[in-house]
């Protein structure tokens, strides 16, 4: 089987102040570190655990800028043959370009494949998109959410689905097929600085974005980037470590839940 | 005519309340509102202005392909909607994607906000840190909706008109199976008066026992987000958040937890909630009755030498 892994390089912020400039045209990113998007560490870890089961191989595509390369030879580490970049030096918000993208690329370079994995979002933008339309531009059947594969056949495979509060459904899908793949579907393995080494002696290829860009111009567009509105009226115990701990306790105390 | 055309989620019988919230963004777009039904006794009350049944089944009617089919008879019938709405959840995720994909429509997903004079929807960024204003560039434009953030909008209709349209025949690239339920838990941290929740902020496996340990001498029940169950570190019955539990306790203490909207819809009805996150700006602190911004760790140490 052979498999070609969507992943992404994005800013991780969940410790970062991020500030707005521009007045409003742009997110500062300048000072951010970046890193692999967290669910495309599983889609490729589940990817990998499949061909070395069946067979064929995992094919890592970026579309990013120079530095995506990153991400490309991370997922080589991992177990994949190839690592392709669509380099392109400006970010598209647009899912559907995006999507319509990957579509011309793998179209126009004859790319072979039997399932396409993505991850189910990327943390930057969570639009979640990029599979679902994909699936739906080259006509194949498409399923998010996939927490389990249970069965890999030639024509199909038996999936399951992650629904709301731990329910899950199992689904069977025709192969080819396009699959985004939710976190928590495996454990996935270690990466070492060594590793990545050796990784970085496998060529990855580098394509031009601009030439598999969409006819069709952008749905959405960005008119301007916005803090979140302030909802909270949360009281900041502040001051000394011990004196910040003593009134936690004494908050469990008066709720009652802690003598 | 120019309608809303309003993706309803069911499952097992039951029409979600999110429902609630796309009802809530298509009544601030003023247009008629049809939604979209498969066949059942489902109790939507009267949040539409037409309801259009599928005679469907729900399984057959929650496949993004099969979807895909059923809409275009809706479009032949009734030309394009201006807006498709879907639930910002498993199914809404996929089909408004697969929905947009297929028929070449603009998406944004994760619609928290509408500002109707200038014609944006506001989209998450950067797990809230950061919100879009998004245009769309013509339309029918696919939206889903966040759970929560429409629901006040949404008007009882003096009248809702049903209709019935023929179903499709299943496509038999992707087919239903069986539903799975979840692995049985320990403990029901629905139960608890008081949870302790850890995030990706504990860092790695190793702090679980220190956690453990504080919640043993506060008499709390450990639960966490995603990422702690997701890695194994805690069991997926311990998980707050859509794709796990909704809690209600007297004392929700969040601990490294930044406060994406899947976690809050979580939790955000606990009594009283407690966040420590050593960021400032961590969403979390939006929701919270009370926050210490510090290390957790140097947090936890602290809290169990003064209880000895
Ligand atoms: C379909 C779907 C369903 C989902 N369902 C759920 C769900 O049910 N439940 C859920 O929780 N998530 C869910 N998620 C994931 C969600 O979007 C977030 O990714 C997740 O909630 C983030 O978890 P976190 O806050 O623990 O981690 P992060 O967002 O990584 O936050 C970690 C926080 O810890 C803080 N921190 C780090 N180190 C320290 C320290 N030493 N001291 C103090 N603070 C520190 C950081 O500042 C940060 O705020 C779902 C996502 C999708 C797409």
């Amino acid at each position: 089987m052979n498999i070609l892994v969507f992943t992404k390089r994005v800013a991780a912020t969940q410790e970062e102040e991020l500030r707005i400039r521009d007045e409003g045209a742009s997110v500062d990113l300048s000072k951010v570190p970046f890193k692999i998007n967290d669910w495309d560490n599983y889609s490729i870890e589940e990817a990998v655990r499949i061909v070395e089961k069946t067979g064929g191989t995992v094919t890592a595509i970026s579309i990013g800028d120079a530095e995506s390369d990153e991400v490309l030879r991370r997922a080589i580490a991992m177990g994949a043959k190839d690592g392709f970049l669509v380099n392109s030096e400006s970010v598209f918000h647009d899912p559907g370009v995006r999507s319509r993208l990957i579509q011309n690329f793998i179209q126009k370079e004859n790319i072979p494949f039997d399932v396409i994995f993505t991850g189910v979002q990327s943390e930057d933008d969570q639009f979640g998109c990029v599979g679902g339309i994909l699936g739906a531009v080259l006509g194949l059947p498409y399923s998010s959410m996939v927490i389990g594969i249970d069965a890999v056949e030639k024509d199909h495979m038996i999936i399951r689905r992650e629904l709301e509060g731990g329910l899950q459904e199992r689904i069977k899908i025709t192969v080819p097929c396009v699959l985004s793949i939710q976190s928590g579907i495996n454990e996935p393995r270690y990466v070492s600085i060594m590793g990545i080494r050796k990784a970085s002696k496998v060529e990855r290829k580098v394509f031009k974005a601009a030439d598999y860009a969409a006819e069709a111009g952008p749905g959405i567009e960005v008119v301007q980037w916005a803090y979140p509105e302030k909802k909270g009226v949360a009281t900041m115990l502040t001051g000394e470590l011990d004196v910040v701990c003593g009134q936690l306790l004494g908050i469990l105390k008066e709720k009652g839940v802690f003598q | 005519m120019s309608y809303t055309l309003i993706i309803a989620e069911v499952r097992r019988g039951v029409f979600e309340e999110r429902n609630l919230d796309s009802a809530g963004i298509a009544a601030l777009l003023g247009k008629e509102a049809v939604m979209l039904l498969p066949d059942g006794a489902y109790q939507t009350g009267n949040i539409a202005d037409t309801i259009v049944k599928v005679k469907v089944g729900e399984e057959v009617f929650l496949n993004p392909l099969n979807l895909k089919n059923i809409l275009e008879k809706v479009f032949t019938a009734r030309g394009n909607p201006d807006v498709i709405i879907f639930t910002h959840s498993s199914f809404g995720m996929e089909s408004a994607a697969y929905t947009a994909g297929a028929f070449g429509f603009p998406v944004v997903t994760d619609v928290s906000g509408y500002d109707k004079e200038r014609g944006v929807f506001l989209k998450s960024y950067y797990s809230d840190k950061i919100f879009g204003e998004f245009k769309a560039n013509g339309g029918p434009v696919v939206l889903s909706v966040r759970s929560g953030s429409f629901k006040e909008f949404a008007a009882e209709k003096t009248a809702t008109r049903v209709e019935e349209i023929e179903g499709v025949a299943p496509v038999e690239g992707r087919t239903f199976v069986e539903y799975v339920e979840e692995e049985k838990a320990d403990v029901d941290i629905t139960k608890a008066d008081f949870l302790l929740s850890v995030g990706r902020g504990i860092g790695n496996k190793d702090e679980i026992p220190a956690y453990e340990d504080l919640a043993g001498k506060l008499k709390a029940v450990l639960s966490g987000s995603r990422p702690v169950i997701d890695k194994m570190w805690l069991p997926k019955p311990r998980q707050v958040g859509t794709s796990g539990k909704t809690v209600k306790p007297k004392v929700y203490l969040a601990m490294g937890i930044s406060g994406a909207f899947q976690h809050i819809a979580g939790m955000k009805d606990s009594e009283c909630i407690i966040a420590v996150n050593k960021d400032t700006e961590a969403p979390i602190f939006q929701y919270a009755h009370f926050g210490i911004v510090a290390d957790i760790h140097k947090v936890r140490d602290k809290l169990k030498e003064i209880m000895g």
